[in-house]
């Protein structure tokens, strides 16, 4: 647990449940937004043919809001 | 892992629209079919660091290398990857509506474990943060500038920092000490910048 917060973490030794790693998403996403823009994806990569052609003209699936995690 | 359970997981995956979910549950499946056959599968690179940071970050691909030192033949990757049914291979395949790269031998120079997180369909391993954040600032700087990779280092540390995602320090130190990366400096300064940003005192930083 982060002393911090309520969020468990991802430790060192040992292993996260999913549970646990799905209740710090949220908190993670945030504490990220702090320091970067939220969405980072980039835009281009040498993969780009196969992930436009999949993905609709995208590189990837759309990012769940934050509020939404 | 019997049929129908393989069946009912890559229905889930393949339905999954949340890319991280989706990418988690994935090396989940993945992982939990190549044990099966004695490979054990770490997630890697970008895709490790979005699991880990909630970055939002990655791209429709799952980046995996072996773990350890067993390998498949192509026929035994074909055969696992053809119960998801998997087009494509014996690297790259597309599966459960994403991609999936399967990159060889993991690079990891750290001591530390491989951080574990127990999914749905079995645990999967995900790269030392340690290596990731010392990889990722060398490629901030290694071509000029990278923003991206920037913003991408940042988030990591934040996470490193706050404790959420705890880390061995002297082995970040150690390992940007090495020959393969020489960027120290540089991770000191990111780390820094990232613990003014936050408020809290750099564990790098000397004074």
């Amino acid at each position: 647990m982060n002393s911090k917060s309520k969020v468990p973490c991802i430790p060192i030794e040992g292993s996260i449940n999913w549970e646990d790693w799905l209740k710090g998403r949220r908190y993670r996403r945030e504490l990220g937004n702090r320091v970067a823009p939220e969405i980072i994806r980039r835009k281009t990569s040498s993969s780009d043919r196969r992930l436009k052609k999949l993905f609709n003209g995208e590189r990837g699936l759309p990012f769940t809001p934050t509020e939404k995690l | 892992m019997d049929a129908e359970k393989i069946k009912s997981a890559l229905a889930d995956v393949t339905d999954e629209q949340d890319p991280t979910l989706k990418s988690a549950k994935l090396a989940s499946l993945c992982s939990a079919l190549w044990a099966e056959r004695g490979v054990e599968l770490v997630v890697v690179g970008g895709s490790a660091i979005e699991i880990l940071t909630e970055g939002a970050y990655a791209s429709g691909d799952l980046d995996m290398c072996h773990a350890n030192k067993a390998t498949l033949s192509v026929d035994e990757r074909k055969e696992i990857m053809g119960l998801l049914a998997a087009k494509g291979g014996p690297r790259n395949w597309q599966v459960a509506g994403m991609y999936l790269d399967l990159l060889g031998p993991v690079e990891s120079f750290s001591h530390t474990p491989f951080r574990r997180i127990e999914a749905p369909y079995g645990s999967f391993l995900v790269m030392k943060p340690e290596d990731l954040l010392v990889e990722r600032v060398l490629m901030t700087f290694y071509l000029g500038e990278s923003q991206t990779a920037r913003d991408c280092a940042k988030k990591l540390v934040a996470m490193m920092l706050d404790g959420i995602i705890p880390v061995n320090w002297d082995e970040v130190r150690r390992l940007a000490n090495l020959p393969e990366y020489r960027n120290l400096p540089q991770c000191i300064k990111l780390v820094k910048e990232v613990a003014d940003e936050l408020k809290i005192k750099s564990p790098l930083h000397p004074d």
